[in-house]
């Protein structure tokens, strides 16, 4: 039993992963060529980071019912950090990809504090206003001085290149590609396992009871906390991914839009699923290009002024996906899933009764 | 003291525009308990709205023609977002509805910029609060200003009288408590919903002409606002209209004063920081009231 269940998503793993691998490549293969461009490169590194800093969001929001608001700020924190080792202090970029998580993860469990005694929309004001005043602290005279923010013209880096080692191998697109690629399925493994663990069903209790998980014995303060601080860490990855691939970093590079837009896409992959994440980090890459594909294939789409109003087919694309996938794309295959599994069991029941020879219903 | 005087009636006229907005939060979360990020913009569409009417009409009654035409059309336009666009995920998981209103936010600001353009454009403000700044002591408050706060006052009293001590308003606060057993006393729960967006819509289309000759109309003049009108709700406690009221004088003069004497470049970190510390001492608002929870 255990074997016919496991089989099938052990080869579907493992051709996840050679596609991984070979997609920097694959622009150059002769079918593939037809519908890849070097573009996609780029964006499957985008990719890597928004499943990064969404992951770390529905662990947060998903796992744990902790709503955030201010998720982006948590990836500034990450990407300050990141930016200032790299920059005034020379650090190699894994180092201050490593440091800029703990940094940001161990603020973020202390943000955990003011959350504990706040919930719904309370908790999602107070974590809004992270990201409304980070700019102003970010451009404050002291943080320039003894932090080197850079104010209000923030943070140059030198463009990416590949080390000079691999230079004969690799283009910087493709390096860049596997600096980001690398540390994403090592924390997707990380997310995965974490929600199989104690940690992970102890958040869930959280979300469903919180009363009811303090009646189990479940430490809620320190496991609230614990979710705050996961969530930040991976901002803070994310983050400091994000700014060694686009070397401007700015108070207002991470925004409010960007804050709502990431719990935006939670919701729409699937809240508390891994599956879910991953769909909402190809969304989050893929929200521009979805919405030109769609507002060309809408009829008569240049008379309406299609061109002029992305924002509001985007909105309108939104609204619909949540009233007909509520439980976002995740929730679709979690369909598909269980209605197999009743399938099977019907027929397995019927055979049983075949077999001892009742007479057969339905 | 002078200055200090100056700026504190500085910081009552900023809050005014903050607390209208958020009588409109209040009245929507109380009628809906949900949080409604369209709320800004819609505001602003109604008042575009208010403008084409106004537009190329002159004289003074036309201001009222226009005034009460959008109330009505305020209350349709809510009405109907409610129908078509939050009824179908109101069984749904709760974080669907707070995504529909974010979806309604990007759709009504990208048509008003569509239909409208971006440029700001001039409003009326009524002839009533026409005349020369108003003297009080030293201080000195503009008309508009103080006829914004005397309307934000109105409305308050308005909503208090609705939800305390009318039928409807009663039905209202019980259907957003629990539906099922609202429904079961013979509540109309759909109906109510649908009132209570239409309601809040029409004060927000009254906050949108009350702020639009000040902040001028334009397709993101909400945007800034809708921030500090949504801490000046959570500040005062969701549930309350006073609170909100006095949730967004607090953050207008709080943030006026820190401006003032702290330095202008930490502002909003000051009032946002009030904020999460009264949170902290409260977390359901000055005026909220604590909801016992069962297992």
């Amino acid at each position: 039993m255990v074997k016919t269940l496991y089989r099938p998503r052990i080869i579907l793993l493992a051709i996840m992963f050679v596609l991984l691998v070979t997609f920097p490549w694959m622009y150059k293969w002769p079918i593939f060529s037809h519908f890849l461009i070097e573009f996609r490169t780029f964006q499957a590194t985008r990719f890597a980071i928004w499943l990064i800093i969404l992951m770390g969001l529905n662990l947060l929001t998903g796992y744990s019912g902790q709503i955030s608001l201010g998720h982006a700020a948590l990836v500034a924190i990450g990407a300050y950090v990141a930016a200032i080792l790299m920059k005034e202090y020379n650090t190699p970029v894994f180092a201050a990809v490593l440091v800029a998580g703990l940094v940001t993860g161990a603020i973020g469990f202390l943000i955990g504090i003011p959350a504990l005694r706040l919930s719904g929309p309370y908790l999602a004001i107070a974590t809004l206003a992270l990201i409304i005043v980070l700019p102003q602290i970010l451009k404050h005279p002291f943080m320039v001085d003894n932090f080197h923010t850079g104010g209000v013209n923030g943070i140059l880096l030198p463009t990416p290149h590949v080390p000079s080692s691999l230079k004969n191998n690799l283009t910087d697109d493709q390096w860049l590609y596997y600096t980001c690629m690398i540390p994403a399925i090592i924390m997707t493994t990380m997310a995965w396992s974490l929600t199989r663990s104690r940690i992970g069903r102890a958040f869930i209790s959280l979300r469903d009871s919180e009363i009811g998980a303090q009646q189990m014995g479940i430490n809620v303060s320190l496991y609230k906390m614990t979710a705050f601080g996961v969530c930040s860490l991976f901002a803070g990855v994310g983050g400091a991914l994000y700014i060694y691939t686009q070397p401007y970093l700015g108070p207002s590079t991470f925004d409010i839009l960007l804050s709502l837009t990431l719990l935006v896409m939670i919701v729409l992959g699937g809240l508390a699923s891994i599956v879910g994440t991953i769909c909402a980090a190809i969304i989050m890459t893929m929200r521009i290009d979805i919405t030109n594909w769609i507002a060309a294939i809408i009829p008569a789409g240049d008379k309406l002024g299609i061109e002029q109003s992305r924002g509001a087919l985007f909105g309108l694309l939104l609204i619909l996906s949540i009233i007909f996938t509520p439980r976002g794309v995740a929730g679709n295959f979690e369909k598909m899933r269980e209605a197999n599994i009743a399938r099977r069991r019907s027929r397995q029941e019927r055979q049983g009764r075949e077999k001892e020879g009742e007479p057969v219903q339905d | 003291m002078q200055q200090f005087i100056q700026q504190f009636a500085t910081g009552l006229s900023t809050g005014s525009l903050y607390a209208i907005l958020a009588l409109s939060l209040v009245l929507i979360y109380r009628s809906t308990s949900i949080v409604n990020f369209a709320q800004g913009e819609m505001a602003m569409f109604t008042t575009f709205l208010a403008w084409s009417v106004l537009n190329g009409h002159a004289g003074p009654y036309w201001f009222w023609v226009a005034f009460f035409a959008t109330l009505v059309m305020a209350m349709i336009f809510g009405a109907l977002v409610e129908l078509i666009a939050l009824r179908p995920v109101e069984s749904g998981p709760v974080l669907n509805p707070i995504i529909v209103t974010l979806g309604l936010f990007t759709l009504v600001n990208s048509l008003a910029l569509r239909i409208w353009q971006g440029e700001p454009k001039a409003f009326p403000s009524p002839a009533i609060f026409d005349g020369a700044p108003l003297k009080i002591g030293t201080a000195v408050i503009s008309r508009p200003n103080v006829g914004v706060f005397c309307m934000a006052l109105l409305i308050m009293g308005l909503i208090y009288v609705f939800f305390n001590r009318t039928k409807v308003g009663l039905a209202m606060r019980a259907t957003a408590q629990n539906r099922v057993a609202s429904q079961l006393v013979g509540i109309r729960v759909g109906r109510m919903l649908a009132l209570g967006w239409a309601l809040s819509a029409m004060v927000g289309a009254v906050a949108g002409m009350l702020l639009a000759p000040t902040l001028f109309l334009s397709p993101g003049m909400m945007q800034g606002v809708l921030l500090f009108a949504f801490a000046a709700a959570v500040l005062g406690g969701l549930e309350s209209p006073v609170g909100a009221i006095v949730g967004g004088l607090t953050v207008g003069v709080v943030q006026n004063m820190a401006g003032t004497y702290i330095g202008s470049n930490i502002d909003i970190t000051v009032a946002f920081l009030l904020i999460i510390v009264v949170l902290l001492v409260r977390p359901h608002g000055l005026f909220g009231r604590r909801v016992m929870q069962r297992v």
